[in-house]
């Protein structure tokens, strides 16, 4: 194992025999044993990655792709058939939730019976205890019977738990989605501040957003394979590409034999008819863009205080962007979101209507709608922006990533990454 | 295997917990709590005194001792073969969702049953001190290997037994039915001198609580150390069960997730 590494795995395979019909009893098993049929799935053939140590990286891929089962790998409750995994350092696994809670017993000991399932002794939970309940916001109640707590307290305390035990390597599946928006806010400031004590972190989420907060590098499992892996920046907009034609391709395969049908029954009748390509033209995906086309962005214009249309700007002008759109589904509302990056990948900033002002902005049938900046107070340097129509859910009707790009100058010589308004005042 | 039990150490917390949430747990929420474990034994107790030296009386002097003190280990015995079957499937979320050596679950589940067990004793010596039995305190010593050994030997089982219900549900089920027939087949209700005279040597080296009830009664009821081919025959089952059992169990335990 190489030093700098926290995770080999090296050419991984695994198989699951699916029983068509399981029998577990004694009956089917001995009376019926041949006629039990199953199926050997191969849910990996082969994966091979190495993970830095401090690196963080996210597993994506579609439901069944063996994401988690790759997960499950790691943390050591499965094992592969064949190939091998190393890691370097404790392991620690945000997979489960309130492993063990005792629904009769208090906050306070429930954390005791949790953290020790993680692994923890005695002496390391009294440690530790008091940034527990911290975190997780419950003083007041940390003594009553965990019955008691609403839902979400109750996954407060459960990932209040996680979050603190220390490791070297933290394997996270599918669980940020925790509690009020500003909890998970708080989670995810927790994460980057572990990331930064130099943990080592695995994620396997669906939300495709969280990877690209936390993670370097992501890795794109499709069949028990790998498909493609790096920047999320650059992996991501492929797997919505990929994922977008898969349906589209589903939808136009039914089309076709639709198409087809009808044809063959308009022949009979005597007619014909030449459908036109252009759907096709349509269906040509855009690595950079997908959604469901709903609603969809026509032009982006960014203007200058007076209406100019300009390219780059100082840090401290206002900026105004004009989103036209058609609204082919004739939706009434939707969300609109925004999103900041600098040209090395960086995530500047990001919101949308919903984030701002809780609500959904109301759609004509075509229309402009204008996101002001009053400034943009980034450092010197190119700027890359998306724009998105979605829904609350974050299903999209269209997705733009790269929709235009800008170059902020900034007049003085400041470091860093942001601009930070200020003064220097001296007292006598 | 050293590396094994030191692993299982590390987890020494997460057992503690364990035994504590299950015997804490069980009677939470009941008026009485914790006195249930008293109140269970000591009242099987007056109900056996009843049955045994009004209604079917026996020629055993004090048959309710005689009984009772066999009754307690056994129950702890029975109780891991039953139960213990489900410990590791009754876990289901924990044990697909978290890793920790699987051998923390058939343990937390033994001690918490054998925590069970002492505190049982505790309701035997007070009856017994009420009562002016002659305590005799090198036989009381015996008392020390003799419950080590049920509690590995029940480990051993449960290790076995555990395992083979992740991959063969009926196992519960059967157990429940074995546990009764060996129950009969074993010196709790009757004495071992009942057994015909050509079968007894059999009877003692097929059955691995034979020589463990023999000795507990031995101390507890007639007041002497227990015969030292006994003792010896009981370690030597129960150790041999116990490496049994572990190896069992950890040759299956590789699967558990994915035949859960």
């Amino acid at each position: 194992m190489k030093p700098e590494n926290a995770i080999e795995v090296h050419n991984i395979t695994k198989k699951f025999k699916v029983y068509l019909d399981k029998g577990r009893t004694l009956k089917e098993r001995t009376l019926f044993s041949g006629r039990r049929k199953y199926e050997n799935r191969e849910v990996l053939r082969g994966v091979s990655f190495e993970v830095k140590k401090g690196e963080a990286i996210g597993l994506i891929g579609h439901n069944g792709c063996g994401k988690s089962t790759t997960l499950k790998m790691l943390t050591k409750i499965m094992y592969p058939d064949s190939g091998t995994i190393e890691m370097n350092g404790r392991v620690s696994s945000l997979i489960e939730l309130g492993a063990g809670f005792h629904p009769d017993m208090s906050g306070r000991e429930n954390i005791y019976i949790n953290a020790s399932i993680f692994g923890l002794t005695k002496k390391e939970i009294e440690e530790r205890i008091d940034d527990i309940i911290e975190f997780s916001e419950l003083e007041d109640f940390i003594d009553n019977p965990v019955r008691t707590y609403s839902s979400g307290m109750y996954m407060r305390l459960a990932f209040a738990v996680a979050i603190n035990v220390d490791a070297d390597i933290l394997l996270i599946d599918e669980i940020l989605a925790v509690g009020d928006v500003a909890f998970q806010a708080k989670c995810f400031n927790r994460l980057r501040q572990i990331k930064s004590e130099g943990t080592t972190i695995v994620i396997v989420s669906h939300s495709l957003n969280q990877i690209e907060q936390i993670c370097e590098r992501s890795i794109w499992i499709h069949d028990g394979l790998i498909r493609l892996e790096g920047s999320p920046y650059d992996v991501h907009p492929q797997y919505m590409a990929f994922m977008a034609g898969n349906s589209l391709a589903e939808s136009a395969a039914k089309k076709k034999a639709k198409d087809e049908k009808a044809a063959a029954n308009a022949e009979a009748n005597g007619e014909s008819e030449n459908t036109s390509s252009e759907e096709e033209k349509d269906n040509k995906k855009d690595a950079k863009r997908w959604g469901s086309k709903e609603v969809v962005i026509d032009k982006i214009t960014v203007v200058d205080k007076e209406g100019k249309e300009r390219d780059a700007f100082l840090n401290s002008e206002e900026i105004n962007v004009k989103i036209s759109y058609t609204n082919n589904a004739k939706l009434e509302n939707s969300v609109v979101g925004v999103a900041i990056y600098r040209d090395d990948k960086v995530h500047i900033y990001g919101t949308n209507t919903l984030i701002d002002m809780s609500k959904m902005l109301p759609l004509k049938d075509k229309g402009v709608i204008t996101l002001k900046f009053d400034n943009i107070p980034v450092n010197a340097g190119n700027y890359i922006f998306d724009l998105a129509f979605h829904k609350p859910d974050g299903f999209e009707y269209d997705f733009w990533r790269d929709a235009f790009r800008l170059h902020i100058k900034n007049v003085k010589a400041e470091v860093g990454e942001i601009s930070i308004a200020h003064s220097w005042e001296c007292e006598n | 295997m050293f590396k094994r039990i030191k692993e299982i150490y590390e987890y020494r917390t997460m057992i503690s917990s364990l035994v504590k949430r299950d015997l804490k747990g069980r009677y939470k929420g009941s008026v009485l709590g914790f006195l249930w474990t008293f109140i269970n034994p000591l009242f099987q107790l007056i109900i056996y005194t009843f049955v045994f030296s009004i209604v079917m009386h026996s020629e055993v002097e004090d048959y309710y001792m005689f009984l009772f003190v066999a009754l307690i280990p056994w129950i702890f015995f029975s109780t891991c073969l039953a139960g213990g079957t489900t410990c590791i499937t009754g876990q289901k979320n924990m044990v697909q969702k978290i890793y920790f050596p699987r051998e923390v679950l058939p343990i937390s589940f033994v001690i918490s049953q054998f925590v069970n067990m002492l505190l049982s004793f505790i309701v035997i010596f007070a009856v017994m001190f009420v009562m002016r039995y002659k305590f005799n305190p090198l036989a009381l010593l015996c008392l020390i290997p003799v419950m080590f050994t049920e509690f590995i030997l029940a480990l051993g089982f449960t290790f076995i037994l555990s395992s083979i219900t992740v991959y063969f549900q009926d196992m519960q089920f059967i157990m429940g039915i074995l546990t009764m027939a060996w129950q009969f087949l074993s010196p709790v209700m009757y004495s071992v001198d009942r057994i015909p005279a050509q079968y007894q040597t059999i009877y003692m080296y097929v059955n691995p609580m034979a020589p463990i009830i023999i000795a507990y009664r031995d101390i507890l009821y007639y007041g002497k150390v227990p015969e030292l081919i006994t003792l010896l025959t009981a370690v030597g089952m129960g150790v041999l069960l116990f490496a049994i059992g572990w190896f069992t169990f950890d040759r299956m335990q590789r699967h558990f997730v994915e035949e859960m």
